[in-house]
């Protein structure tokens, strides 16, 4: 019989030691997936590792989509440990696509560009943070909740898409914009044909200050009081509402920021396909990290390697690129179920099963943090 | 009134009742699995995996009967893994849901890519009850559809019976409620969690087998578009009941229903503001629910989604 003891903290080399086993964990599961479609996982995998690393290309569009992943999961990182499960990126990111395209097709054309680029760039996040405003204030007034909120809103977001792009906003019928003009778009910042653009710097920064929110000022301290233990963060004086709401704002605004700048920089264009499934991507990346933000660049890289080698090998082994997500769901799972081991101490005891009363008197610590 | 509209009227809800069927079974599902005090997110993955493990089953053997059985076994196997984490490994149910809704939606993307397109030549065929069907207006409408929707009907009064008027029930209920007291009178918490999470996660894939086995005889990848996650919205609308449930969810089939017959005349604008309707609606929906809820203390399992430690306070 299994018995768990309540840890007070958990030690370092467990928090390291996890992840990585879940990642490989996750590999070895993608591989059984793959043997059943008699599919060799090792070329596979090999070719992921081409895909993603194997020039100075390759490793810089695998950069290009770890840019969306670190600015939205290092939001994600600052939401989650208050237990506000937002998983509502992808529908700020679509917003902040919007929003921030509008200016680009239909913003006076004689701004100059950084003006412009400026503006796009703050309509879009603000765009984002509109979208993840919604589901926090119904959230804290009305309890909510906020998974099945955020979740319909992606899904009424694409669908918003998918109206300017048949509506005004295509061309000639088709669901393509026009061309962003030179001025709006965001600089990339390699020679051609490398796609990599300066939102990489907006994301370093964006961890660094989370980073900064989290661990030395007193905002960042309330919301891990809250995540932890929402009454005794009333008790404390903290207000709620407000904190709830400032997070929502920062993660949502970071997806939409996330949106305008790989709409302007990488696609210039407005079309259906936006990339936007980065932002469910993001939450296995920031769940990944340990809700650390600047563990979170890491991680985004390294889940971004696997979706630029998932679309290699798509177009070069025709092996579909469904079996991304399942290496992704998997090391989630993995990630999840390892939480026993950080959380408890876990013993193999002799008795079969303990009588209640005893089990009362040997109980952990405080409150539960699961 | 006029004939031809009657019988247009009469082949959109007959149409509501097929698309409320595919959502009445997750959502069944659901609340029996969060009335044990399991919050099970991944519907949407579970219903994909039984749409297309159903669809296989059904391709293979001709026989759309036994892929559907063969969807609802892959999707209990699937809800195994989330009974697994969340019960055994006390992990949280809200990302291993999701994690799960992705797991569905890639291994059906990655196992389904060679089978896109192709049809189902055999799918379930309607099945008019003798006598009930020939009664006007609701004969058609609710009596002259399939095995699988008369199954629905049964069920929700089986399951309805089972949670508010069984042992059974009390026991599952108490589990989800309290599951310290529960433990304390002898019921095997662990025990109930998990088979109702998988019996919700087979009723999850019944949903999903059920639109490839008979209503779309095809395969797309992420043919489910949504649906799991409107059902697990319709569990806050149902408040927990399974009678609710039927309610909500034929509502929304004929949300559904209506939405298609205006999309057959209408243009590319309209069709993605009628597209969004039903997610809208389930928004709406969703905030209305939760403030009676609120209001009149029904239904919500006090401790959904908190996992059952024995030796903690």
């Amino acid at each position: 019989m299994l018995r768990f003891e309540k840890r007070d903290k958990t030690p370092v080399r467990l928090r390291v030691l996890v992840p990585i086993c879940s990642v490989l964990l996750g590999l070895l599961a993608g591989s059984v997936v793959m043997l059943f479609a008699r599919v060799n996982p090792v070329r596979v995998y090999g070719a992921i590792v081409k895909g993603a690393f194997g020039s100075a290309y390759t490793f810089s569009e695998t950069l290009v989509i770890a840019v969306p992943l670190i600015l939205i999961s290092v939001g994600l990182c600052l939401v989650y440990r208050m237990k506000f499960f937002n998983i509502g990126a992808k529908g700020q990111y679509i917003m902040g696509a919007i929003c921030g395209s509008y200016l680009a097709l239909f913003g006076p054309a004689t701004m100059s560009r950084p003006v412009l680029l400026t503006l796009m760039l703050v309509l879009g996040t603000l765009g984002g943070a509109l979208w993840a405003i919604i589901p926090a204030l119904l959230k804290v007034y009305w309890n909510v909740n906020e998974v099945i909120a955020t979740l319909l809103l992606n899904y009424i977001a694409s669908y918003i898409l998918w109206f300017f792009m048949y509506g005004t906003w295509g061309t000639r019928g088709f669901p393509l914009s026009k061309n962003f003009a030179l001025n709006a778009q965001l600089p990339r910042i390699l020679p051609a044909p490398s796609r990599l653009h300066i939102g990489l710097f907006f994301g370093l920064a964006a961890a660094v200050i989370v980073w900064i929110i989290i661990r030395k000022t007193r905002f960042g301290y309330e919301t891990r009081v809250l995540g932890d233990n929402e009454r005794a963060a009333r008790y404390a004086g903290i207000n709620v509402f407000k904190t709830v709401i400032i997070a929502a704002v920062i993660s949502g605004g970071l997806a939409g920021l996330a949106g305008i700048a790989h709409t302007s920089a990488v696609l210039r264009i407005l079309q259906l396909e936006i990339n936007s499934d980065y932002g469910y991507t993001a939450i296995i990346a920031a769940w990944l990290a340990g809700l650390d933000p600047l563990v979170a660049v890491g991680v985004s890289v390294l889940l971004a390697a696997l979706e630029a080698g998932g679309y290699q090998i798509q177009i070069v082994m025709r092996v579909p690129f469904g079996i991304v997500g399942v290496i992704e769901s998997s090391i989630l799972f993995c990630l999840l179920a390892g939480e026993i081991i950080t959380h408890y101490r876990v013993t193999l005891t002799r008795r079969l099963s303990t009588p209640l009363a005893l089990d009362e008197r040997a109980r952990g610590a405080h409150e539960s943090c699961l | 009134m006029n004939p031809a509209f009657d019988s247009i009227l009469i082949k959109v809800l007959a149409g509501a009742v097929q698309s409320g069927t595919i959502l009445l079974f997750p959502t069944l599902g659901e609340v029996l699995t969060e009335r044990s005090g399991v919050l099970n997110l991944g519907l949407e993955g579970l219903m994909l995996i039984g749409a297309f493990f159903g669809f296989l089953g059904a391709m293979k053997t001709g026989n759309p009967y036994v892929g559907l059985l063969l969807g609802m076994a892959a999707a209990a196997a699937a809800a195994a893994i989330h009974a697994f984490i969340c019960v055994t490994l006390r992990g949280n149910q809200t990302v291993t849901g999701l994690a799960l809704a992705i797991f569905g939606t890639g291994l059906t993307s990655f196992y389904g890519d060679r089978w896109v397109s192709q049809r189902l030549t055999t799918p379930i065929k309607p099945m008019a009850i003798p006598g009930l069907s020939q009664i006007p207006v609701v004969g058609p409408i609710l009596f002259s559809q399939d095995l699988i929707v008369y199954a629905g009907y049964i069920l929700v009064a089986l399951f309805w019976f089972l949670l508010f008027k069984t042992k059974v029930g009390v026991n599952l209920r108490a589990v989800g409620e309290n599951a310290k007291a529960a433990d304390a009178m002898g019921v095997n918490v662990v025990g109930t969690r998990y088979f109702w999470t998988i019996l919700g996660g087979a009723l999850a894939g019944a949903g999903g087998a059920y639109i490839t086995c008979c209503i779309h005889p095809y395969w797309l990848n992420g043919i489910t578009s949504g649906k799991g996650w409107i059902a697990v919205a319709l569990v806050v609308f149902a408040m927990w009941n399974p009678f609710n449930a039927l309610v909500g969810a034929f509502l929304f089939g004929s949300i559904e229903a209506l939405q298609l017959q205006l999309q057959a005349g209408g243009t590319y604008i309209n069709s993605a503001l009628l597209s969004m309707l039903p997610y809208i609606t389930t928004f709406a929906v969703i905030i209305v629910a939760t403030l009676i809820v609120r209001v009149r203390h029904v239904g919500t399992p006090k401790e959904l989604g908190i996992p059952y430690a024995r030796e903690e306070k």
